[in-house]
């Protein structure tokens, strides 16, 4: 359904366990054994990373707005779970899945325009011919079996923005939060109003003074944050099965002025019981808690120059950009 | 790397006329041209690789229509389960199918016209209105929509795939303008009214406006379902970046087009279907549309001009709006257009046969629309005198005065007080006298013509040149009279 995440080809066909996950990629690697031996690239997440910064880059640059930029993300993401990444030129997959995603999300943006300025980032990769574009759009469209309506966290996050008395700076937060979980698996394995709940969460628990997560966070505020985290869903959880009195206070860094603190603290509470009142899958919000803060935990190892000089190699040698 | 097929008699452009007026070695070649519509111009070369060929999937039987999108073709599946093909792929030698199997499902097959034509087509990039019937259609699952079976991408051209219907809307109102002239059965009017307010609701629930509602959109399977069509100007108004008006300037057909739209409403909503579905409601009692008015054309500036003659359409029967029944009336930017409506003469008096309630000058101060409704089911301006009911009584009689309510109700001119699909469908009218049937063939013994198929594809690879028409009835509804006239 359109505007029904519960009867959407989204729910239907791309949400997937880990395993499944695993193993669609595990088939797609074996596939290609031999390419997969000849180039070798980084672990998967620093791959996302990579993509994620260029597809924002190209973004930036066409002044794209975040609805049709989310929804080209996810195209990436459900492209390269069928194809495997040294068949393509990944920065002609990427300035197409915005193409396509700006006309998707009603902003169309001229196939000229956006060659002529992915060829400002990539001038080697990407040709002036716009019909590659048009190609790969095929390609795209088909491997996705042209389900191509996506639904995203933000809907969710700004409904329930007044109902858990979030304050700007939360939304801001949970917003960048929403952003970083498309280099995660996320977008496959939950649906869009967990990931919402869950970028909420953290963002009221995990407050190193400003400090955005996936810019510059640090593991261990990453750390202290999905205890927080933690403590506030089994909280949560606990409270819904009965168990639960008073809600404790939630542990938090300390470095922050006090009153600030406290009207955080309240809504971390008030949120933790709302998800009690909730008929909300709070295992499945664990899950996704532990998947968002490890994967800023591997983002500290992540190297861009490397990532880039891996992908460039298998494009460049097979004749990718061609 | 193309070879050109020789240009013949009956396939070069200009000739136009039907298979039946060819010979038989004409009609093998036209035929052989239809096929080559979907075999042209594999490219063999590196790049997109379709997944599936529709030529191997489907064997083309013939032509149904064209529009400014591309061409509609019937076929059926060479496989009994075409959605399971994907599984079970086959080669392309498999014979339809075996004797055992199922039958093989006839579909209507899509070819979006390229947007460059000639030999050499090139990848130009889809355009949105492509993209947005693809994704709905993909989404959408309801037994008043038409499904869609599949997508094809293959050379550089879309083929979206969708279950067959037998009849459309049309073609059946059609039928019963043949002489002698007789209405449509109460019942079937009923459960045709009733299945595509129940699409309706389905699309608008699930935030989607169709936007092109009308009889030609309107398609029903030969076992009396009824199913929208032809999502391409449908969109979705759940999370709009630019308001819907930024987008298109002109939608819905000029005949069905609601007032708000015509007033050049910035804001428009699921009302502007039900406009579209009360005009569908009229025109299936009275067998011609309700508010026939003539559409002016967009200047060379491109501005979009005022729809005055419609305008005046729809006052000559509800009379104009008036800002107590329509209270955001004088907010509508061609609000000013109104008053000079209202000077003008009665200059297309003629079109109307016997329109007692039409004054010569000006418009009626309320509704005459009661009026419309039982003169045309009591028969006196309607469908003619052969209907009869059971009692002797003009058949859609026993519609009543529950049926005037949901016209009313459907025809109201502030969009926010016009019936929501919902709220129609809780109407008396469907509640009140017989059961509503599913099937709005039960029980009658009228057999309507079959969609017309034809092999009359008079272009063979581009298969979209200029001013090619459907073969069958007439694509543009401000032609489709005069050009029923002629056939």
């Amino acid at each position: 359904m359109s505007a029904n995440y519960w009867e959407s080809t989204q729910k239907r066909y791309w949400l997937f366990t880990k395993d499944e996950l695993a193993s669609m990629r595990q088939k797609l690697e074996e596939e290609n054994t031999e390419l997969v031996r000849m180039f070798p690239l980084p672990q998967p997440r620093h791959l996302a990373i990579y993509f994620n910064q260029q597809l924002l880059r190209l973004g930036k640059r066409l002044t794209i707005r975040q609805q049709a930029m989310a929804t080209a993300q996810v195209y990436l993401k459900r492209f390269y779970t069928r194809v495997e990444i040294r068949r393509t030129n990944p920065y002609l997959v990427i300035t197409t899945a915005i193409y396509l995603a700006c006309k998707m999300e009603e902003s169309p943006q001229h196939i000229r325009l956006i060659v002529t300025e992915a060829r400002q980032l990539w001038q080697d990769f990407i040709g002036l011919d716009t019909s590659k574009i048009g190609e790969c759009e095929f390609f795209l469209i088909s491997e996705m079996s042209s389900q191509l309506i996506v639904h995203q966290p933000y809907r969710s996050l700004l409904a329930l923005r007044g109902e858990l008395s979030l304050v700007d700076e939360d939304v801001q937060l949970a917003k960048s939060i929403i952003n970083d979980h498309y280099m995660t698996d996320l977008p496959f394995l939950c649906s869009p109003h967990t990931v919402a709940l869950v970028a909420i969460l953290l963002a009221l628990v995990l407050r190193p003074n400003s400090t955005v997560p996936g810019q510059n966070s640090s593991g261990s505020a990453a750390a202290a944050g999905l205890a927080a985290a933690q403590a506030a869903l089994s909280q949560a959880h606990s409270a819904r099965s009965g168990q639960g009195g008073i809600l404790a206070e939630i542990p938090s860094t300390p470095d922050v002025k006090e009153r600030v603190q406290e009207a955080r603290i309240t809504r971390v509470q008030h949120f933790a019981a709302w998800l009690a009142e909730s008929g909300v899958d709070i295992a499945a919000m664990v899950d996704a808690t532990q998947e968002i803060i490890s994967f800023y935990e591997c983002y500290e190892q992540y190297n861009d120059k490397l990532t880039r000089e891996q992908i460039n190699r298998f494009v460049k040698a097979r004749n990718l950009d061609k | 790397m193309n070879p050109t097929n020789p240009s013949t008699a009956a396939s070069g452009p200009g000739s136009g006329k039907t298979a039946s007026f060819m010979n038989a070695r004409a009609y093998q070649t036209v035929k052989r041209s239809v096929m080559a519509t979907f075999e042209d111009g594999r490219d063999q070369s590196a790049g997109y690789q379709p997944k599936a060929r529709v030529t191997e999937r489907y064997r083309i039987i013939g032509f149904i229509s064209s529009g400014t999108y591309g061409r509609v073709y019937k076929a059926v599946s060479r496989t009994s389960n075409p959605e399971g093909i994907a599984v079970v792929r086959t080669s392309s030698g498999l014979t339809p199918t075996s004797s055992s199997g199922p039958a093989p499902i006839e579909v209507a097959i899509k070819k979006f016209k390229p947007d460059k034509e000639g030999e050499q087509v090139s990848y130009t990039g889809i355009s949105q209105s492509a993209i947005r019937e693809m994704s709905l259609c993909s989404e959408l699952r309801h037994a008043n929509v038409i499904r869609l079976v599949e997508i094809i991408l293959e050379d550089k051209c879309i083929f979206m795939v969708f279950e067959y219907a037998e009849h459309d809307l049309l073609q059946i109102i059609h039928h019963h303008t043949q002489q002698p002239r007789h209405p449509i059965p109460p019942a079937t009017v009923k459960s045709i009214m009733f299945q595509l307010l129940n699409g309706c609701q389905y699309l608008h629930t699930n935030w989607v406006l169709h936007r092109d509602l009308k009889p030609a959109n309107i398609m029903v399977t030969s076992g009396g379902e009824v199913k929208i069509g032809d999502l391409g100007l449908a969109r979705r108004f759940d999370k709009p970046l630019h308001s819907l008006f930024s987008g298109d300037k002109v939608v819905v057909t000029i005949w069905y087009r609601a007032p708000e739209l015509i007033l050049g409403s910035y804001h428009y909503t699921p009302a502007i279907d039900m406009w579209a579905v009360g005009c569908i409601f009229a025109e299936l009692l009275s067998l011609r549309p309700i508010f026939k008015g003539e559409e002016a054309k967009m200047d060379s500036k491109k501005t979009v001009p005022f729809q005055r003659n419609q305008m005046h359409k729809i006052a000559e029967i509800v009379g104009l709006p008036t800002k107590e029944r329509w209270p955001l009336l004088p907010a509508m930017p061609e609000y000013s257009q109104l008053s000079t409506l209202s000077t003008m003469q009665h200059s297309t008096h003629s079109h109307h046969h016997h329109h007692q309630n039409a004054p010569n000058r000006g418009y009626p101060l309320s509704s005459n629309l009661e009026k419309w409704y039982y003169n045309t089911i009591n028969n006196n301006s309607g469908a003619g005198s052969a209907a009869s009911g059971p009692n002797g009584q003009p058949a859609l009689q026993s519609l009543g005065a529950e049926g005037y309510k949901l016209l009313a109700g459907l025809l109201e001119y502030d969009p926010e007080k016009r019936l929501t699909a919902a709220q129609a469908l809780q109407y008396e009218f469907f509640s009140s006298g017989d059961r509503v049937s599913s099937n709005c063939f039960e029980g009658i013994k009228v057999e309507y013509p079959h969609r017309r198929v034809s092999q009359d594809d008079n272009d063979i690879r581009t298969s979209s040149l200029p001013g090619t028409k459907r073969s069958g009835l007439p694509d543009d509804t401000l032609l489709r009279p005069a050009k029923r006239m002629k056939e």
